[in-house]
C-alpha cells in the first residue's frame, strides 16, 4: 500500500484512565516528551482514550495531521487493541498502523508507590512503540469462506441443545458421539433438579426432535481421529470406534461438548469399603422405586447420611481445587426426596451454596422436610469407617460446638465433576488449552466463554468448567449462536500477521517444515531450486519457524525481526541529543 | 574484575535494565492480570510482546545483552500449554544452548532467566521479575563482560 513507503507522521495518545494511569506516574510529562520524538507530529493526553471523544479524537487527528500510524499508551492491547484499530480503519489507516502501549496493567497498577520509576519506565515503553511504529506496514485484511457444517463432539445435554439450535435455523450438524448412545450422564440420572423429572424424560423430546430433523447426521460410537485446516475449512476424519470404519468431513466450525466424569473419590471417606457407601451420581443411578434399599443386603435404608465437598474446594489439591457447582443443590434435592422413606436424613456439609435459580427452594424444602443439616470445619473433614458392615461417621459439628457420630445405613458421597479422562487427547486434537481444574480453557473468561484459541472451534457445558444441566443447556445455545453467526456470515477474516518465506533467502534445508506446529510449510520442489512455501490460512503467525531459520529467509508480518529489535535499540540506545530532542 | 566496574557495581544510582520477551498468550496476559490484581513488582522490566516464546530468536537474546540490557526474561505458557501446541518447547530446547553461548562468550548466563507463567499466574510472574532483577542486581552491569 502506498502510505507504507510514506515518511511516518505518528501521532501519540497518552490516556489518564481516569486516576488509573495518572494517578501513578506523570502522564502530562510523558506526551510532551513523545512530541520530541523523530516522526511524532502530534503527542497528546487525554482523559479516557477507549471513550467515544477518545476515538474521535484520534479519527480527526488522523485526518487533519494526515497521520500514518498511530500509537495510544493505555491499557493492555489485549483489552482494547481492537477497539483503537477500528477507530483507525474508520479514518482510512490500515489496522496494522497502529500500536499500543500497556501503560495500565505493566505500569501504574503494578507500581503504585514509584511516580518517578514509573513515570521513567512509561517514557521508554513510549519510545519504544514509537520506534516500532516507524516500522510498521500495512497489511491486507483478508477472508476465507465458511463450510455452513457444524460439527459437534460430545452428545450430552449441551451438544443435544446446540445440534438442534443450530439445525432449526437451516445449516447442517454432524454429532460425534464416542458412546453407543445419545444424552451423556443426563440420560442416566433419575431426579433432575430443580424440576422432578428424570434425565430421560428431559431428554425425550430433543431426542425425537434429533431424529426427525434431517439436517443432523448422528455419528454413535465414534471419534474424531484427525483435525486439520483452519477456522470455516476445517478437515475432519471420523472413525467408528467398533468396525473401524473413517469418514472424511468437511466442516466450517466446531463446539466441544465432551463433558465431565464424575469423580470415584478413592481414598475419601472409605469410598469402595462398602457397596453402601456411593458417590451422589451412583444413587442418581439407581432405579426408581418407592423404596431405599441398601445395595449390601436389600434391607430398607433408615439412616441415610450425605458429605458434601467431597474432591472439591480443595486449596494446593490440583484438579480438585475448584467447586464443582451442583452438588449443594442436587444434595439438598436428593436429601429432601428421599426424606419420607427413611428415618433420619442428614447432610454433612462445610458450607451450602444454593446459587442458581430456584436452588435455594430446594435448600428450604429440604429443611421443611426435616432433613438434618450440620456443619463440619474445613480443615477437620468427616472420618468415616467401616467396622463389622457399619458405616461408622464422626464428625465436629461448627455451629454446635460439639462431636457428633453416626451409624449410616447409607452413605452418599456428593462428588467432584471432573474432566473424563480423555480430555487430554481431545485438548491435543483440536489445539485447546486448559485450566488448573483440568476443563478447557475459553478465549477469555468474562468477555468471551465460549470461544477458544483456535478460531472456529467453541467450547459448552460442562467440557468449559463444572456445571449443571441448565448451565451447559445456557452455554450450549450460545456456542450454537456462535457458529451460526460464523456461518450465516459465509465469510470470516482471518489474521494477516503470517509468516512469509522471502526465496531469495531459503535454501529448502526443511528446518522450518519440521519447526511449524501446524504443518503450514511445504518445500515447492517444482521450484528450481526448491524453496519452502507458507499456507497463509493454516499458519497462526506463532513465529517458530522464523526463529529456527538458519538463513534469516522468513519474514513475521507485523512482528519482524526489525520491528522488534528496533524497540529493544529504542529502550537501551536512547541519546536525546543524537535522536534531536527529548529532556529525558 | 576491574577496579571500574566494581565501582560501577557498588554506585547505588545503578538500576538493572532487563528486556522481557513475553508471549502474548499466557505471560504477557498473567503480566496484565498482575497488575489487576495491584501485585506490586520491581520497575525495572520492559515487556516485549512476542507471540510466542517459539518466536523468540536466540539473537534477540544476544543482541539485547550486547545493546546494554544487564538481563533477559523470557517467560512462556507452561510447557504442555502452548497458546500454539509446542513453540514453548522449542523455545526450551534452544534455551540450554544459549545458557552455553553466553558461557563462551564471557557473560554470565545467570542474567537470562526462562520462566513459565500462565495467564493465572500473576504472582509467579511477578516473582520471576523479582527474581531476576535482583539476580542481575547481584551481578552488577553487564558492561567488558563481554569476551
Amino acid at each position: 500500500m502506498a502510505e507504507t513507503k510514506d515518511k511516518p507522521r505518528i501521532g501519540v495518545f497518552v490516556c489518564h484512565c481516569g486516576h488509573n494511569i495518572a494517578g501513578y506516574l506523570d502522564v502530562e510529562k510523558v506526551a510532551k516528551q513523545a512530541a520530541e520524538l523523530p516522526d511524532v507530529v502530534f503527542s497528546v493526553d487525554e482523559m479516557f482514550m477507549c471513550s467515544d471523544a477518545g476515538q474521535q479524537l484520534i479519527k480527526d487527528k488522523i485526518k487533519e495531521l494526515d497521520l500514518n500510524r498511530v500509537v495510544v499508551a493505555s491499557c493492555s492491547p489485549r483489552m482494547h487493541e481492537p477497539t483503537f484499530r477500528r477507530a483507525c480503519e474508520e479514518a482510512g489507516l490500515n489496522r496494522y498502523m497502529y500500536d499500543q502501549v500497556n501503560l495500565r496493567e505493566h505500569v501504574s497498577w503494578c507500581h503504585q508507590n514509584e511516580w518517578d520509576k514509573a513515570t521513567e519506565k512509561a517514557w521508554d515503553l513510549v519510545r519504544m512503540s514509537v520506534a516500532r511504529a516507524r516500522k510498521l506496514e500495512s497489511l491486507p485484511v483478508k477472508t476465507v469462506k465458511v463450510t455452513p457444517r457444524t460439527m459437534i463432539v460430545g452428545s450430552g445435554i449441551a451438544g443435544l441443545r446446540a445440534a438442534l439450535d443450530i439445525a432449526e435455523r437451516g445449516f447442517d450438524v454432524v454429532l460425534v458421539e464416542k458412546r453407543s448412545k445419545l444424552g451423556g450422564h443426563v440420560r442416566n440420572w433419575t431426579h433432575l433438579f430443580p424440576s422432578d423429572q428424570t434425565g430421560a424424560e428431559v431428554l425425550k423430546p430433543m431426542l425425537r426432535e434429533i431424529k426427525k430433523n434431517e439436517r443432523i447426521t448422528v455419528m454413535l460410537d465414534s471419534k474424531v481421529t484427525e483435525f486439520d485446516g483452519y477456522i470455516g475449512n476445517f478437515e475432519v476424519t471420523v472413525t467408528n470406534q467398533k468396525t473401524g470404519k473413517q469418514q472424511k468431513l468437511d466442516i466450517g466450525t466446531v463446539i466441544v461438548t465432551t463433558g465431565f466424569e464424575p469423580f470415584k473419590p478413592h481414598g475419601y471417606y472409605a469410598y469402595g469399603d462398602s457397596p453402601d457407601i456411593m458417590t451422589l451420581a451412583e444413587l442418581q443411578e439407581l432405579p426408581r422405586s418407592d423404596t431405599l434399599v441398601r445395595p449390601s443386603d436389600g434391607k430398607p435404608v433408615k439412616k441415610l447420611v450425605f458429605i458434601g465437598c467431597v474432591g472439591s474446594r480443595e486449596p494446593g489439591n490440583p484438579g480438585h481445587e475448584h467447586c464443582s457447582r451442583y452438588c449443594c443443590s442436587a444434595t439438598a434435592k436428593a436429601a429432601a426426596d428421599l426424606r419420607k422413606r427413611v428415618d433420619e436424613a442428614l447432610i454433612l456439609y462445610q458450607d451450602v451454596r444454593t446459587y442458581g435459580k430456584g436452588h435455594e427452594e430446594l435448600q428450604r424444602l429440604a429443611r421443611s422436610e426435616h432433613v438434618i443439616f450440620s456443619k463440619f470445619p474445613r480443615e477437620a473433614k468427616p472420618k468415616v469407617e467401616v467396622i463389622d458392615g457399619k458405616i461408622r461417621v464422626e464428625w465436629h459439628d461448627v455451629l454446635a460446638n460439639v462431636d457428633l457420630h453416626v451409624d449410616a445405613d447409607l452413605l452418599v458421597l456428593s462428588s467432584a465433576m471432573v474432566p473424563p479422562e480423555d480430555i487430554h487427547e481431545t485438548a491435543t486434537m483440536f489445539s485447546l488449552t486448559r485450566s488448573p481444574d483440568g476443563f478447557f480453557n475459553p478465549e477469555h473468561i468474562k468477555l468471551a466463554p465460549l470461544t477458544t484459541h483456535t478460531a472456529g472451534v467453541m467450547i459448552a457445558g460442562a467440557s468449559q468448567a463444572a456445571k449443571n444441566a441448565s448451565e451447559a443447556v445456557v452455554d450450549a445455545s450460545g456456542a450454537a449462536a456462535k457458529a451460526v453467526a460464523l456461518m450465516a456470515a459465509g465469510e470470516v477474516e482471518i489474521e494477516s500477521t503470517v509468516a512469509h518465506v522471502i526465496p531469495e533467502h531459503c535454501s529448502a534445508c526443511h528446518t522450518c517444515v519440521t519447526a511449524c506446529p501446524y504443518h503450514a510449510i511445504t518445500v515447492d520442489t517444482e521450484q528450481d531450486p526448491p524453496v519452502a512455501v507458507v499456507t497463509e490460512a493454516k499458519c497462526k503467525g506463532c513465529g517458530t519457524c522464523a526463529a529456527a531459520c538458519p538463513s534469516g529467509a522468513i519474514l513475521m508480518y507485523h512482528s519482524t525481526d526489525d520491528q522488534i529489535m528496533t524497540m529493544i535499540e529504542a529502550y537501551l540506545c536512547y541519546t536525546p541529543e543524537v535522536e534531536g530532542g527529548g529532556t529525558a | 574484575m576491574t577496579a571500574e566496574s566494581k565501582e560501577v557495581k557498588t554506585n547505588t544510582d545503578w538500576e538493572p535494565r532487563i528486556v522481557a520477551y513475553c508471549c502474548n498468550w499466557c505471560s504477557y496476559a498473567g503480566a496484565d492480570l498482575a497488575g489487576t490484581s495491584r501485585i506490586q513488582y520491581p520497575t525495572n522490566v520492559r515487556i516485549v510482546r512476542v507471540n510466542c516464546t517459539g518466536r523468540i530468536s536466540p539473537e534477540f537474546i544476544l543482541a539485547a545483552l550486547d545493546m546494554g540490557a544487564d538481563g533477559v526474561l523470557v517467560s512462556g505458557c507452561h510447557p504442555g500449554d502452548c497458546h500454539y501446541t509446542s513453540g514453548n518447547l522449542k523455545a526450551r530446547a534452544r534455551w540450554a544452548l544459549m545458557e552455553t553461548a553466553l558461557e563462551q562468550a564471557g557473560v554470565d548466563p545467570r542474567r537470562i532467566r526462562l520462566q513459565w507463567a500462565s495467564a493465572a499466574e500473576a504472582q509467579i510472574f511477578a516473582d520471576g521479575v523479582r527474581a531476576i532483577t535482583e539476580q542481575v542486581r547481584e551481578l552488577g552491569p553487564i558492561r567488558r563482560e563481554w569476551k
